[in-house]
């Protein structure tokens, strides 16, 4: 067999190859737009009936046919951005540590348990939070006279707790992804161990990091059973000023621990009521995917420089 | 190298498809699905049934009542656990399902309080104090003869059967009950740990699963006065105003091993069991005469 031909079966091979992995990836995007057809067909009863718009109001009943969702947006972004605030400069933190202070074999094995901590299912997560952080919550939260330890800020602080590995994990590896020349360098020019960190290798990774931030909120907004046990689950909290920490310290509903509920039994074979739980879906759906794909936009762009 | 790797992702991809596929063999199962307040003395007769039967049998409790309904609808199950009355709803959901609700016992409804509130005095509610407390009218038990602490009222999910009856007393009509905005619990145990686990806490829960310990089970002030408790003689004697059926459903008449269960629901046996976690079984006093 002249070098030629088995050039060519191997190129044939590869572009076989090449066909079933383009199938493959195919049906996985066929099965994500289909799963997005599905649900705004189901949801249209409830737009003709009401309007998407009327997803976009303040009172949540279903048996007067009213399905305004903007306490629960409210109770989405309220936990996540306690759980972000929390679980930001803990997981990037722990990155830096991982990434440039520990040496190699430690880093590896701080990273390990790192991610079997991002492998623990959420309800285990959940049972904990029902288990500690209902009562321990009371304490900080004293000040504002909580009525029972299900608030949103109990679901932010364990969704902190949840996320810290995936923002740790990812953080990490765009510190590493940094060349070490640039610390050589750094130090050749008489900088500072701490200096080449904080002014070199930090400002390179920043889209890494930034990325690490999006993907733990991802992760934290689409979070449910977790959420769903520690929140209270209490319909129509829409705050009177929406900057006010008071709110955070009484028990809500996110769109996700809404979705998780019964309430789902309820309105399956009632279109509108079922259309408007599926409009919410496909808005929760929304919002995940341009935050995940922001994440990961700015984590591939991340090109390491030499 | 190429080829045996391209041989290995077709098998694996035929296995896939080989498990995804039905079991072309064996018996099909028997899927009962809904309510957590009928499921414990379901989940028990279960387990006699496969003893006895070698028969495959799935019991869940997803959605409560509502999801028992949705499920047998669905075709996801054979029978579906009610505890509470088929509605003319659940029937214009799925028009093409012919429900047949077959009762197995009886329930009560208590309304449940946390230690401290029951420590602190409050022992009954009347039918008007509880509209208070659900209109949001009444916020601190010391309007009812307790300790100066407010009122933390976990109201069970819409779809749940044991809602359903406390709308029925409380309102006439689930329908008539007003839209209120209070922390939700789902499954009976979801609604007893955190009303033992939070001061000032009240809630509706099984009567069978108040245990005195945990949480406490508060009598109630019918409308003529008397003061009647959630205890099995006056769930039976009907002098305890909010009790409410345990059911299993079917579509149609019950067949195959549907029916074998349900025919060991109604037995002795099966009555035993309902009776054994603390409801009243269909007809008391014969009953009791077969317990062992």
């Amino acid at each position: 067999m002249s070098s030629v031909t088995v050039e060519r079966i191997r190129r044939g091979r590869i572009d076989s190859l090449r066909y079933v992995s383009f199938a493959l990836s195919a049906v996985a995007a066929a099965a994500f737009l289909g799963l997005v057809v599905l649900f705004a067909v189901e949801a249209l009863p409830f737009a003709r009936r009401a309007g998407w718009g009327a997803l976009f109001a303040e009172r949540w009943s279903y048996r007067t046919e009213e399905f305004g969702a903007l306490p629960m947006i409210y109770g989405s972004l309220a936990v996540s951005s306690v759980a972000l605030a929390i679980a930001g400069p803990i997981g990037l933190g722990a990155a830096v540590f991982l990434a440039e202070v520990l040496p190699r074999r430690a880093r590896i094995a701080g990273k390990v348990g790192i991610e079997l901590l991002a492998g623990i299912p959420s309800v285990v997560y959940g049972l904990l939070g029902v288990l500690l952080l209902r009562d321990w919550m009371l304490r900080p939260l004293a000040r504002w006279d909580p009525l029972s330890g299900d608030t949103l800020a109990t679901g932010g602080v364990l969704l902190a707790v949840m996320i810290v590995p995936t923002v740790a994990s990812l953080a990490d590896d765009a510190l590493a992804a940094v060349p070490r020349s640039q610390r050589w360098a750094a130090r050749a020019l008489g900088i500072g161990r701490a200096g080449a960190i904080l002014r070199v290798v930090v400002p390179q990774a920043l889209p890494g990091l930034f990325s690490a931030l999006l993907l733990g909120l991802g992760r934290a907004l689409g979070e449910t059973v977790a959420v769903f046990l520690v929140i209270g689950r209490q319909d129509n909290q829409w705050p009177e000023r929406l900057l006010s920490v008071a709110p955070l310290a009484a028990a809500g509903q996110t769109v996700t621990s809404k979705l998780g509920g019964s309430e789902t039994f309820v309105a399956y074979g009632a279109p509108v009521h079922w259309g408007a739980l599926l409009a919410l879906g496909l808005l929760l759906l929304a919002v995940v995917a341009a935050i995940s794909f922001t994440g990961s936009w700015l984590a591939l762009r991340r090109v390491p420089r030499a | 190298m190429l080829r045996t790797r391209f041989r290995l992702l077709l098998i694996s991809l035929a296995s896939i498809l080989a498990a995804t596929a039905r079991p072309a063999l064996g018996a099909e199962p028997l899927r009962i699905n809904g309510s957590t307040t009928v499921n414990p003395v379901v989940v028990d007769a279960a387990d006699l049934f496969r003893a006895e039967t070698g028969s495959t049998v799935f019991v869940d409790t997803q959605g409560g009542s509502s999801g028992g309904i949705a499920a047998l609808g669905e075709g996801r199950a054979e029978i579906g656990m009610i505890s509470r009355e088929l509605e003319p709803d659940d029937r214009a959901k799925f028009p093409q399902v012919k429900f047949q609700a077959t009762r197995i016992g009886t329930d009560a409804l208590a309304l449940v309080v946390s230690k401290d509130v029951w420590a602190g005095g409050v022992k009954v509610l009347s039918r008007s104090q509880m509209q208070g407390i659900y209109e949001g009218r009444t916020t601190n038990w010391k309007a009812l003869g307790g300790p100066d602490r407010r009122i933390v009222f976990f109201n069970k999910e819409p779809g749940r059967g044991t809602w359903e009856a406390f709308a029925k007393w409380l309102y006439g009509d689930p329908k008539k009950a007003p839209v209120v905005s209070f922390p939700e619990v789902g499954a009976n145990e979801e609604g007893r740990n955190k009303v033992s686990s939070t001061r000032g806490a009240l809630s509706q829960l099984s009567a069978a699963w108040a245990d005195g310990k945990t949480v406490f089970a508060l009598a109630i002030r019918r409308d003529d006065g008397k003061v009647v408790p959630p205890t099995t003689a006056a769930i039976a004697d009907g002098s305890y105003p909010i009790a409410r059926p345990l059911q299993v459903v079917t579509n149609g008449a019950p067949q195959g091993l549907a029916k074998g269960m349900i025919d060991l629901l109604l037995s002795p046996r099966g009555q035993a069991l309902v009776t054994r976690h603390g409801y009243l079984p269909l007809a008391p006093a014969s009953a009791k005469k077969r317990i062992p």
